[in-house]
């Protein structure tokens, strides 16, 4: 394993008996899962790269229970991992070899459904898509919508701060969640925010929103529904060059369009989707856009219109409109398949998550054909191109020697190149252990000292999924020394006035 | 009283590497158009961002611009303004209601985080805010976010920076997105209907596929001081009976904008007829509920002080009207009902503790926006948090500033030395 993970701590791990007979009396009957075998579904997420079986397995179903845990895990000073749906492309709940980890699983019902306010009460187990279900029948539905939507957890969507292809007209998981009831490492009890756009004092549900399990244990969410857009339609636009493709984008966003989504695929994205899904995509350009734009039908045909009319001044050589929602359907499919249609043609493959001013595509591109060429690994790009949003899927080999270090030491030189061009190591999928070491990339000591003091407000322990985002772990003591600079200096000479 | 007049980021963190060495906390200010919200502070010196005013870059295509804390609001909205852009959520000019002049800067936006009426459907300033550098009060500068519009990298400390009023750090330096304007407007209107029945017309708006931008009612009471833009709108004819007002707002496409009035018109007609104000019209009532225009400081009820109230939307016609029986007051009702804008005839204690147990009890929060320094010392300003979020909230901001060198006493009541 590159990443390396906090020393286990040979006392807890002594203890495992006493600490297993504890949390049953916590949470009784299955509760509790401590054989190794049983303990196999947990030993990695999304991430499956990444395998470590847990100490203990702990699926409490209230939020008494969840409270008590920390709180004893607290006193104990037992390390806590906790997980969703296990869905998280980044390693976020990896487990530790000495940690408790707390699976929310049981956490499956919705507690309330208000049309009037337009929110939903959620236990964090909830998934994504079946809050969407819960309200469709009045049309309403939850915009954010990862391409897991069928399997991640609400409570992992918060924790993760989760995208979608959405996102770029209707904002990631942080911009939809109104509060959460949470559980800090201590055992306490919080209910922040509800139903009202804003919450009072400083925004905790937005710092808690993207935490990565690392602040506290969600066991409720209010989020926002909207009404679904009476219908969608998409284009399929096909480019000679990803510089006229990138050039599309950029004049639509530039005319003062928002797409729904705005997805752009290269030449081997559409080669692999093409053989899996049959989308009838062209195969002999080398980027591909699906523009979807949705609203009410009168608005939708006009914004068609001009969305054709910039393509083709952009010298688009195939153009496809849908006329049907199975067409829409079709058009996307190839898309929505893509990790799993490039799974097909290479034994294994890590998906990269960065983010690029969007001006700067043709240039990350070019950049990222170099690298493939100088780790001779084959690549290809699927890309949220409306924000920015990159995914190269790095193909490779897990059983050749040496080629899964090679692929991964190609995707910290993709992400490397977006920070150099303006951008950030991860979009929507998270630092986790995936990126922890790349984090110093993009900010420095200082920056990363302030993010971890801030978790020593939540957790002051560092009890809480260590080992995740930060690279380097520090004692809450040193961080929260202040240095006076030059002893007792008056005001500094600026002009006074 | 020093006022300390920075040129870089460098002065800032040497101003407050001064101050904690001196143990002796600063005033943070760009043009101070918001200096009267809060609980009134004291202090020997004040941090003024007036100079750090430049635009660093400024990208349309890339949604994003970037600019330093100082910077003057107006000044940053006429430049996306000429690109047809805007920043979705609104932002309130204060001046009017607090009898300022100016609108501040962008560094105060961002710290006061006040949106406007678009807040519901676009978010808040927290949701527009990408990126930041600023100077925590270990004396550090610190850089948080990016500068594009989807990132996960780290936690998220620009949510923390807004609507901080200056307690956590002193940004210097912001990356903000702003959106297309939107081609036209339209708002339908309608009269006469009570606090109650206006907020059901409201949530029929709000829960139609129509993407309402707007929505908002005005009793007739808010008439009574009115002048400007507000003033013709309540009155049928020149002279006659002022009567309520229910507005909302839609955005696009002219030919979108046109289909969906249509379809919204049919939805609301059970509330009344339906009358239509346009563009210009339109915009210039949504600019004056957007800066609570009925009770501007050079207003008849310009001595009143006035509260901003957030609620869950649905319980707020409820909510205004009772608080406006029992305290005597005006209320004007934004956010389909989820905000309230509150003006009691003067107490010296604003009448907190009463309007505080009701909108409690209807699951809200309220903030007292105008108040004189007489009664903003006495009175929570900010609504207090229950034991365990307030100590949360308190390692929070001593994770930032663990000396309390910034804006000492701003935010809670008696923690001023």
């Amino acid at each position: 394993m590159a990443i390396m993970m906090p020393a286990s701590d040979q006392a807890v791990l002594d203890r495992r008996d006493k600490i297993v007979a504890a949390l049953r009396a916590i949470v009784p009957g299955e509760g509790v899962i401590d054989s190794a075998a049983e303990m196999l579904p947990y030993e990695s997420d999304g991430l499956m790269a990444y395998r470590q079986p847990p100490m203990v397995v702990v699926l409490p179903d209230t939020t008494e229970q969840v409270s008590q845990v920390l709180k004893y895990c607290s006193e104990q000073g037992i390390k806590v991992v906790p997980r969703g749906s296990g869905t998280s492309l980044s390693g976020g709940a990896l487990p530790l070899a000495d940690g408790v980890l707390l699976g929310l699983g049981k956490f499956k019902r919705i507690r309330e459904i208000d049309f009037d306010n337009r929110v939903v009460v959620t236990e964090p187990g909830v998934t994504n898509l079946a809050i969407s279900q819960a309200v469709a029948h009045a049309g309403f539905y939850y915009a954010p919508d990862p391409s897991s939507q069928i399997a991640c957890s609400i409570g992992g969507n918060v924790a993760e701060n989760s995208g979608g292809v959405h996102c770029l007209k209707y904002g990631m998981t942080t911009n939809n969640v109104l509060g959460c009831e949470i559980v800090l490492m201590s055992g306490e009890i919080l209910k922040i925010g509800g139903k009202c756009a804003e919450n009072a004092g400083y925004d905790l549900m937005g710092i808690i929103t993207g935490s990565e399990g690392l602040l506290g244990v969600i066991t409720e969410i209010t989020v926002r529904i909207l009404q679904k857009p009476e219908t969608a339609r998409a284009l399929m636009v096909g480019f000679a060059e990803v510089e006229a493709a990138g050039e599309c984008v950029a004049r639509i966003i530039g005319a003062g369009i928002i797409p729904g989504g705005m997805e752009m695929m290269d030449k081997p994205a559409i080669h692999a989707a093409e053989a899996f899904v049959h989308a009838g995509y062209p195969l002999d350009v080398e980027a591909l856009l699906i523009i979807e734009l949705d609203g009410p039908s009168v608005e939708v045909d006009e914004l068609i219109t001009r969305v054709e009319t910039i393509a083709k001044g952009c010298g688009s050589v195939t153009l496809q409109i849908s006329t049907s929602e199975m067409e829409r359907n079709l058009f996307w499919a190839g898309r929505k398949a893509a990790f799993p249609a490039v799974g097909r043609i290479s034994p294994d493959y890590l998906c990269m998550d960065g983010t690029i001013p969007r001006g700067a595509l043709p240039k990350a591109l070019a950049r990222i054909r170099e690298l493939s060429e100088k780790y001779g690994l084959g690549v290809a790009n699927v890309f949220h191109a409306g924000d920015g949003n990159l995914h190269p899927l790095i193909l490779y080999d897990a059983n050749k020697p040496g080629e899964m270090d090679r692929a991964e030491a190609f995707g910290a030189d993709i992400l490397r190149c977006c920070v150099e061009l303006g951008g950030v190591l991860t979009g929507e999928h998270g630092v986790g252990i995936e990126k922890r070491d790349l984090m110093p990339e993009m900010f420095t000591e200082i920056d990363l000292n302030q993010q971890q003091r801030l978790k020593c407000a939540f957790d002051a322990q560092g009890l809480l999924n260590p080992g995740k985002v930060f690279p380097t772990l520090h004692r809450c003591a040193e961080l929260g020394r202040v240095h006076v600079h030059g002893g007792k200096l008056a005001f500094p000479e600026l002009p006074r006035f | 009283m020093d006022t300390l007049k920075v040129r870089d980021a460098k002065d800032v963190e040497q101003v407050v590497q001064a101050a904690i060495a001196s143990e002796q906390p600063i005033e943070i200010v760009g043009h101070g158009s918001k200096r009267q919200i809060g609980q009134p502070i004291a202090t020997n010196a004040l941090l003024d961002l007036s100079a750090l005013n430049a635009v660093s870059s400024y990208e349309p295509n890339e949604l994003i611009i970037t600019v330093q804390a100082g910077a003057p609001l107006a000044d940053v909205q006429s430049l996306i303004d000429s690109k047809n852009q805007q920043f979705a959520f609104e932002p309130i000019d204060t001046s009017m209601l607090l009898g300022v002049s100016g609108s501040g800067t962008i560094g105060g936006m961002i710290g006061a985080g006040l949106a406007g009426p678009r807040r519901i459907k676009a978010g808040g300033a927290r949701d527009h805010l990408l990126g930041a550098h600023a100077v925590s009060g270990f004396g550090d500068s610190f850089k948080t976010g990016g500068k594009v519009v989807k990132n996960v990298t780290g936690y998220d400390l620009c949510k923390l920076l807004t609507g901080s009023w200056g307690t956590l750090a002193v940004m210097t330096e912001v990356t903000l997105k702003v959106m297309p304007k939107p081609e036209s407007e339209r708002t339908l209107m309608l009269r006469s209907l009570d606090d109650l029945t206006a907020n059901r017309a409201m949530t029929a708006a709000l829960g139609s596929p129509f993407d309402v931008s707007g929505a908002a009612h005005l009793p007739n009471s808010a008439f009574r001081p009115a002048s400007g833009a507000l003033a013709d709108l309540g009155s049928r004819s020149p002279g006659s009976q002022a009567q309520a007002v229910t507005l909302v707002r839609l955005e696009g496409i002219a030919a979108s904008v046109a289909d969906r009035a249509g379809s919204l018109s049919k939805t609301l007609a059970s509330f009344g007829a339906v009358e239509i104000l346009q563009d210009a019209a339109s915009a210039a009532v949504w600019r004056a509920i957007r800066d609570i225009e009925p009770f501007a400081a050079s207003g008849s009820l310009g001595a009143w002080p006035v509260w901003r109230i957030v609620c869950p939307p649905a319980s707020g016609g409820a909510l205004g009207q009772a608080l406006a029986r029992d305290t005597g007051g005006d209320v004007i009702y934004d956010w389909g009902g989820g905000l309230i804008w509150a003006a009691l005839p003067p107490r010296p204690d604003a009448q907190a503790a009463l309007l505080r147990q009701r909108v409690e009890a209807a699951g809200g929060h309220a903030m007292l926006i105008r108040a004189s320094e007489l009664v903003r010392s006495n009175v929570d300003v900010f609504h207090p948090q229950p034991g365990g979020l307030a100590s949360l909230s308190e390692r929070v901001r001593h994770s930032f500033d663990p000396k309390t060198i910034l804006n000492r006493g701003r935010l809670t009541l008696g923690s001023r030395s």
